[in-house]
C-alpha cells in the first residue's frame, strides 16, 4: 500500500482551528524548537477511568505497614476475605524485587494478586512504579494545602475535572492536552511525518491528544475492517445486478467536507464526517495488511485496544510516522462499592493486556522504542467506606518499556497511616509528591522533546526542583 | 390525529396575568429582565443558615437575536422544525395537519396527555411467566420512543435520563424492573417539580445501586470506616448545583481569584452522612431483604445504620441525632435552595432540546421560569403550577422562547444543537409511516452504545454517571471549539463513529441490505416517496422538509439529487425504492440533519 500522501494530511489537519498557522509560523522562526525525531518512538497512555485505588494495587509488605493498611481498610479487607485468590493477605501479595530498595530504607513492596505478569516485568527490569503522582501547581504539603498558601489545582476530587487535569493540566473544557502538545512538537520537527496518525485514540475523543496542529485520530476499539456498508457491498450499488456501477456519486457525497452550511457545528460535522470516513477506511486498510502478530492478545477491552495500538505501530511506515502517541482507556475504577469484586478482575486484565502488548513489541523488535504509562483521575482515600473507597488525589502508576529503568520505584510510597503528613487528615487522601508535569516531562524528554518544548507543553514545570525524574 | 384538529380551535382559558412577553422590548435590545417579568417576589431561595454571596452583576449579554413574536406555526417548515426540537419526529401527515397550530397549545396539550407506563407492563409480563431475562426494559423504552403519543414527555424522560443518570450496565437479575421503576419516576415527574424528582430518585434502588449508597453504613469510630461519598458528591456536582458559583444566566461568577468553588471535601464528608442507613424495603436489617418487590419499591431507612453525627455542608448543619428521612428532606431543601440550581439545570435542559451552546440571555429566561415556577407564553398562556423548580414552566420556556422560535435563517452561525444519535435514529423511524416495529425483535437495538457499529449512545446505558457526553464539552480541533462553544454531543462524534452511524442507519434504511421485506422486521412505508422517485429534486425537497425542517443547503440537495439521478431505473419493482432509500440515507448523513436549529 502506498504511504499516505501530504494531501491527506492537509485535509485532515484543516479541521484544526486553534491558531494552527500562527503556531507553525512560530515554530519556524527560530531554532528553539527541534525535537529529536530520529528512528521511531511511541508513547502509550493507559487511562484508568474512575480513579484507580493505588493502595489496593501497590502494597507495602513489611508486617507493620501491612497491618496499618489492614487496619485502615478493615471493611474492605473483610469483603475480600472470602476469596482465596484475591484475599488481601500478606502471603497473597506478589512481592517485588525492588532494585533501589535502599532508597526506601529497605522497605518491601508487592503487587495485587492477579498482576503476575507485571510482577515479572518489574523483576525483569522492564516496568517501573512511580509512587504518589498527581496534579500539582507547585510543591505542596499538608500545611500548605490546609492553609491554602500554595496554588492548588482547581476542582480536586471531581472525576471529570481531574481527568482533564491529568490530560490537559486544566479542568473540563481545556483544549490542549500535553499529549497533543508533544505531538505538535514532533510534527513541527519532522515535516515528513503524517500528523493525522501521530495522535491516536482507541477510547474516543480525549483532550489528552488535542494539539494545536495535531488532531487525534479515533480508531475503533475493537479493530476489524470498517468501511461504508453502502458502497463496500457489491450487491447494493455495485455493477453486478444492473451492469452499472452506481457508487461514484454516493462516494462523492461521503467525501464532501463542505456543504456550505450556515452553522458552525454543521460545518464541523461535515469535516469530521468526511475526513473520518475517509481516514478510517485508509487506516483499517493499512492495519489489516500487516503480518499478524503471533502473540495472542486477550480479548478484553484493554487487550483489544492494545492490539489496535500494536497493529498501528506495525503500520507506521504506511503512515510515515516517526513519533506516535496513543491513548487507550479502561473504565470501572470508581470503586466506591464492591471494590473486592470490581478491582481484581481489572487488575488481571491490565496485567495480561500490558504483557501481551509487550510480547508483540518484542516480537517485532520494537519494545525499546515504546513506553507505556498509566494515568487515572486520582488515587483513592486510604480509609475505606465499608466495601469500597472514595475519591483521593495522588496515586501510584506504572511505566513499562524496553527503555524504562525498570525494577525500581520512583517518587514516594508513603506508609499507610492517614495521620502522616503526606495525607489529608481523616480520610487519608495522598497529597502528591511528584506532579503530573514531572511525570510527563520525563516521558517527553525520552520521546525527543527538547527542554524548551517541554516547558511550552508543561507550564508549571519550572516550579519544581527536578523537572524530570529519570524513570526512562 | 384527532388531537391536532382540537388544537387548532383550542383557546387557552388560563390567561391570568397581563404580562405577555414584550417581544418588542426584547428586539430593541432589552435585557432578559425585560422579557421575564414576574408579578410577585420569587420565593426566598436560601434559608438564613446558608446565605449565598450576592451574585455579581452579570456581564451584559450581546443584544439577543429575536424576531419571533408569536409561537404560531404558520408553515410546514416551521412545524417540522418545532417537532424536531420538541418531539420524537413526525411524518408528513402530522406536519401538514399542524400548520396553523400554536406551538404553545401543542405544548399544553402534550402536558395533559396520558403517560406511557414502564413498570406495570413488565410486571404483567412477569406475572404471565416471562422471566424478563436480558434487557426487556430497554426494548420497551425504544418502543415508547417509536410509537408513544406522549412524545414531549418521552423527550423529557430521555433528557432527564442524561442528567440524573443511572445505567442498566449495573449487573443484577432484577435490573429490568429496577430501571423501569426509575423510568416511571422520571416520567411521572417530567412535568412536575425538580425538587420532588430529586427526593424520589434518592430512594430508588436504581440510583442507590448506581451511586453505591445502598446499604451504606454510618461511620465507625473504632475501625475508622467512613460513609460512602459517591452520591453526596454527584448529587451536588451533577444533579443540582455544579462546582462553581453561577450567575442566573449560567455563566460562572468571576471573582478576583477566578471562579468561586462551591464546596470542598469537608462538605462532601458531611453530606455523605445523610445517605447512610438506606436499604431494601421489607428487610429486618440493612443487609437483609428478600421481598420480591424490593427492586421496584422505594428504599427504607434502618436507623441503626444511619449516622447519628451532625451533618455539616454548604454552610448548613443538620443537628446530631436527626433521623434519616428527615435528614434527606433537610439536605435536599438546603441544596435545592441554592441559587445555582435554576441556571445549572436549565442550561442542561436547553442543551437536550434546542441549542448545544445556549446564549446567556436564553439561559436566564429559562432559569427565571425555573426559579419563579412560571412562564407566560406570548399568547398569554401561563405555565407552572408547582412553584420553584416547576418543570412545565421550564420546558415551556425552553420550547417557546423567542430564540427557539426565530427563523433559523436569521440565527447567528454559533447557534445550533448537535442532534444526539438516539434522536437522529428515532426521528428517522417516526418520519415515515410504519406498522408493527417491535423493538425487542430488532437485534441491532439490543446494544447501540458502541460507536464503530452503533449509535455511540443507548438510552439508560451510560458508561458512567457523567453520561455519554458532558454539558461542558468543548470539542478540541473544531471551529466550534475555537469559538469556545460547548457542544456536548461532539464528544461522541469521532471519525470512526461517523462511519459507524452511517452503517447502522444503512441496516434500517436499505431494504435491499436485509434482502427484502420478509427479512426486514422494520418496514417503513416509503410509498409517498417512491411516487417521487422519478423526480429527484422533488424527492429531496420532501425529505428535507420532513427530516430537517427545510434547512438543507443547496449543495446538500444537489449532491443527493445527483446520487439519486445516478441510479438507473431498470428493475421497476426494485429501483424506485432503491432511489428512495439512498436519498433517505444520504439525507440522514447530512450536516443539516446532524444539527437542530
Amino acid at each position: 500500500m502506498e504511504p499516505f500522501n501530504r494531501r491527506a494530511f492537509i485535509k485532515g489537519s484543516a479541521a484544526s482551528f486553534a491558531g494552527a498557522a500562527s503556531v507553525l509560523a512560530g515554530l519556524g522562526s527560530g531554532n528553539a524548537f527541534a525535537s529529536d525525531t530520529s528512528g521511531y518512538k511511541a508513547l502509550v497512555c493507559i487511562f484508568f477511568f474512575g480513579g484507580l485505588d493505588h493502595a489496593d494495587t501497590v502494597f507495602p509488605l513489611d508486617q507493620i505497614e501491612f497491618d496499618q493498611l489492614a487496619a485502615a481498610r478493615n471493611g474492605l479487607f473483610g469483603a475480600y476475605s472470602g476469596d482465596p485468590l484475591f484475599a488481601r493477605t500478606r502471603s497473597n501479595i506478589l512481592e517485588l524485587n525492588v532494585q533501589n530498595a535502599a532508597a526506601f530504607g529497605g522497605r518491601t513492596f508487592g503487587l495485587a494478586p492477579g498482576m503476575n505478569e507485571l510482577q515479572a516485568l518489574f523483576d525483569q527490569g522492564e516496568l517501573a512504579i512511580i509512587g504518589n503522582v498527581g496534579p500539582l501547581i507547585e510543591p505542596t504539603d499538608r500545611n500548605s494545602f490546609e492553609n491554602q498558601t500554595v496554588d492548588l489545582p482547581a476542582r480536586l476530587f471531581s472525576h471529570n475535572d481531574q481527568q482533564s487535569t491529568w490530560m490537559a493540566l486544566d479542568v473540563e473544557g481545556a483544549q490542549l492536552g500535553w499529549g497533543g502538545r508533544f505531538a505538535d512538537a514532533v510534527i513541527s520537527s519532522d515535516t515528513t511525518a503524517n500528523p493525522l496518525f501521530t495522535a491516536i485514540t482507541t477510547a474516543g475523543n480525549q483532550v489528552y491528544l488535542a494539539g494545536e496542529v495535531a488532531r487525534q485520530f479515533a480508531a475503533g476499539s475493537v479493530g476489524g475492517a470498517l468501511d461504508l456498508t453502502i458502497t463496500s457491498l457489491e450487491f447494493i450499488l455495485g455493477p453486478g445486478q444492473r451492469g452499472i456501477d452506481q457508487r461514484a456519486a454516493v462516494e462523492a457525497f461521503y467525501a464532501q467536507d463542505n456543504f456550505g452550511n450556515p452553522s458552525i457545528m454543521a460545518r464541523d460535522y461535515a469535516r469530521i464526517s468526511s475526513t473520518g470516513i475517509g481516514n478510517v477506511r485508509g487506516f483499517n486498510q493499512a492495519t489489516s495488511n500487516i503480518v499478524p502478530f503471533t502473540t495472542e492478545f486477550p480479548s478484553t477491552p484493554l487487550g483489544n485496544q492494545l492490539k489496535t495500538v500494536a497493529e498501528t505501530i506495525e503500520s507506521r511506515n504506511v503512515f510515515n510516522a516517526s513519533r506516535q502517541i496513543f491513548f487507550v482507556g479502561l473504565g470501572g475504577f470508581d470503586t466506591h462499592s464492591a471494590q473486592s469484586f470490581e478491582l481484581p478482575q481489572r487488575q488481571v486484565q491490565i496485567s495480561a493486556a500490558i504483557n501481551a502488548f509487550r510480547n508483540a513489541m518484542v516480537e517485532r523488535n520494537l519494545w525499546q522504542d515504546v513506553t507505556v504509562f498509566t494515568a487515572s483521575d486520582f488515587g483513592r482515600a486510604l480509609i475505606d467506606n465499608g466495601d469500597g473507597t472514595d475519591h483521593g488525589w495522588g496515586g501510584h502508576h506504572f511505566v513499562a518499556g524496553g527503555s524504562v529503568n525498570g525494577g525500581q520505584i520512583f517518587g514516594d510510597i508513603p506508609q499507610p497511616d492517614a495521620s502522616l503528613s503526606q495525607y489529608t487528615p481523616l480520610s487519608g487522601r495522598l497529597i502528591p509528591t511528584t506532579s503530573v508535569e514531572q511525570y510527563a516531562a520525563t516521558l517527553g524528554a525520552w520521546f525527543g522533546l527538547n527542554s524548551d518544548e517541554l516547558l511550552n507543553a508543561l507550564p508549571n514545570l519550572t516550579r519544581f526542583p527536578n523537572q524530570t525524574i529519570g524513570f526512562v | 390525529m384527532a388531537m391536532i384538529n382540537e388544537l387548532k380551535t383550542f383557546r387557552p382559558h388560563g390567561i391570568l396575568i397581563a404580562v405577555a412577553l414584550s417581544l418588542a422590548a426584547c428586539s430593541e435590545g432589552g435585557t432578559s429582565e425585560a422579557i421575564a417579568p414576574t408579578p410577585e417576589q420569587p420565593p426566598t431561595a436560601v434559608p438564613p443558615a446558608a446565605p449565598p454571596p450576592p451574585p455579581a452583576p452579570p456581564t451584559p449579554p450581546p443584544p439577543p437575536v429575536v424576531v419571533g413574536t408569536t409561537t404560531l406555526l404558520e408553515t410546514p417548515e416551521q412545524v417540522s422544525r418545532f417537532l424536531i426540537q420538541a418531539s420524537l419526529g413526525e411524518g408528513m401527515q402530522t406536519i401538514n395537519d399542524m400548520v396553523g397550530v400554536d406551538a404553545t397549545d401543542w405544548v399544553e396539550q402534550q402536558f395533559a396527555l396520558p403517560r406511557t407506563e414502564f413498570l406495570q407492563p413488565l410486571l404483567n409480563r412477569q406475572e404471565a411467566g416471562d422471566p424478563l431475562t436480558g434487557f426487556p426494559h430497554s426494548a420497551q423504552f425504544w418502543q415508547a420512543l417509536f410509537d408513544s403519543d406522549d412524545v414531549l414527555r418521552q423527550r423529557m424522560v430521555f433528557a432527564l435520563s442524561q442528567i440524573l443518570v443511572v445505567s442498566d450496565l449495573v449487573s443484577g437479575n432484577e435490573r429490568p424492573l429496577e430501571i423501569a421503576f426509575y423510568q416511571d419516576l422520571l416520567s411521572q415527574n417530567a412535568f412536575g417539580n425538580y425538587r420532588d424528582l430529586l427526593e424520589e430518585i434518592t430512594y430508588t434502588p436504581a440510583m442507590a445501586r448506581y451511586l453505591t449508597y445502598l446499604q451504606n453504613r454510618r461511620g465507625d469510630p473504632v475501625t475508622g470506616r467512613m460513609p460512602d461519598e459517591n452520591y453526596a458528591r454527584e448529587l451536588l456536582q451533577l444533579f443540582t448545583i455544579g462546582l462553581v458559583e453561577l450567575n442566573m444566566d449560567g455563566t460562572p461568577v468571576d471573582s478576583v481569584d477566578g471562579q468561586i468553588e462551591l464546596f470542598d471535601n469537608t462538605d462532601i464528608t458531611g453530606l455523605a452522612r445523610v445517605f447512610t442507613g438506606l436499604g431494601f424495603s421489607g428487610g429486618a436489617t440493612i443487609f437483609q431483604s428478600f421481598a420480591e418487590d424490593r427492586f421496584h419499591t422505594p428504599l427504607i431507612f434502618f436507623e441503626e445504620e444511619h449516622s447519628e453525627l451532625e451533618k455539616a455542608f454548604l454552610g448548613t448543619v443538620i443537628p446530631a441525632g436527626t433521623p434519616g428521612a428527615e435528614s434527606i428532606t433537610l439536605a435536599l431543601d438546603t441544596i435545592f435552595a441554592h441559587p445555582n440550581v435554576a441556571p445549572f439545570v436549565s442550561r442542561q435542559l436547553i442543551q437536550r432540546f434546542t441549542l448545544s451552546d445556549p446564549p446567556p440571555d436564553y439561559v436566564e429566561r429559562v432559569a427565571t421560569a425555573f426559579e419563579t415556577g412560571r412562564f407566560t407564553a406570548p399568547n398569554g398562556t401561563v405555565f407552572g403550577r408547582t412553584g420553584r423548580g416547576d418543570l412545565e414552566a421550564t420546558l415551556a420556556a425552553i420550547l417557546l422562547d423567542p430564540l427557539a422560535r426565530t427563523d433559523p435563517a436569521q440565527l447567528p452561525d454559533t447557534l445550533a444543537k448537535v442532534r444526539e444519535p438516539v434522536l437522529k435514529f428515532v426521528q428517522f423511524i417516526r418520519a415515515f409511516p410504519f406498522e408493527g416495529v417491535r423493538a425487542d425483535d430488532e437485534f441491532q437495538l439490543f446494544e447501540t452504545s458502541r460507536g464503530e457499529d452503533g449509535l455511540a449512545q443507548h438510552p439508560f446505558r451510560s458508561p458512567s454517571v457523567f453520561n455519554f457526553f458532558r454539558p461542558g464539552f468543548v470539542s478540541p480541533g473544531t471551529e466550534a471549539g475555537a469559538a469556545g462553544l460547548t457542544a456536548p454531543e461532539f464528544q461522541i462524534v469521532t471519525e470512526g463513529n461517523t462511519l459507524g452511524y452511517v452503517n447502522f442507519l444503512t441496516g434500517f434504511v436499505l431494504d435491499s441490505f436485509s434482502g427484502g421485506p420478509n427479512n426486514n422486521l422494520f418496514e417503513p412505508d416509503f410509498s409517498a416517496e417512491i411516487a417521487l422517485a422519478g423526480n429527484p429534486e422533488a424527492l429531496v425537497e420532501r425529505l428535507d422538509l420532513i427530516l430537517t425542517g427545510g434547512r438543507m443547503t443547496d449543495i446538500e440537495r444537489a449532491m443527493i439529487a445527483e446520487a439519486v439521478e445516478a441510479l438507473p431505473i431498470i428493475l421497476e419493482d426494485q429501483d424506485p425504492l432503491q432511489r428512495v432509500e439512498v436519498a433517505i440515507l444520504l439525507t440522514l448523513s447530512t450536516p443539516s440533519f446532524a444539527t437542530i436549529r
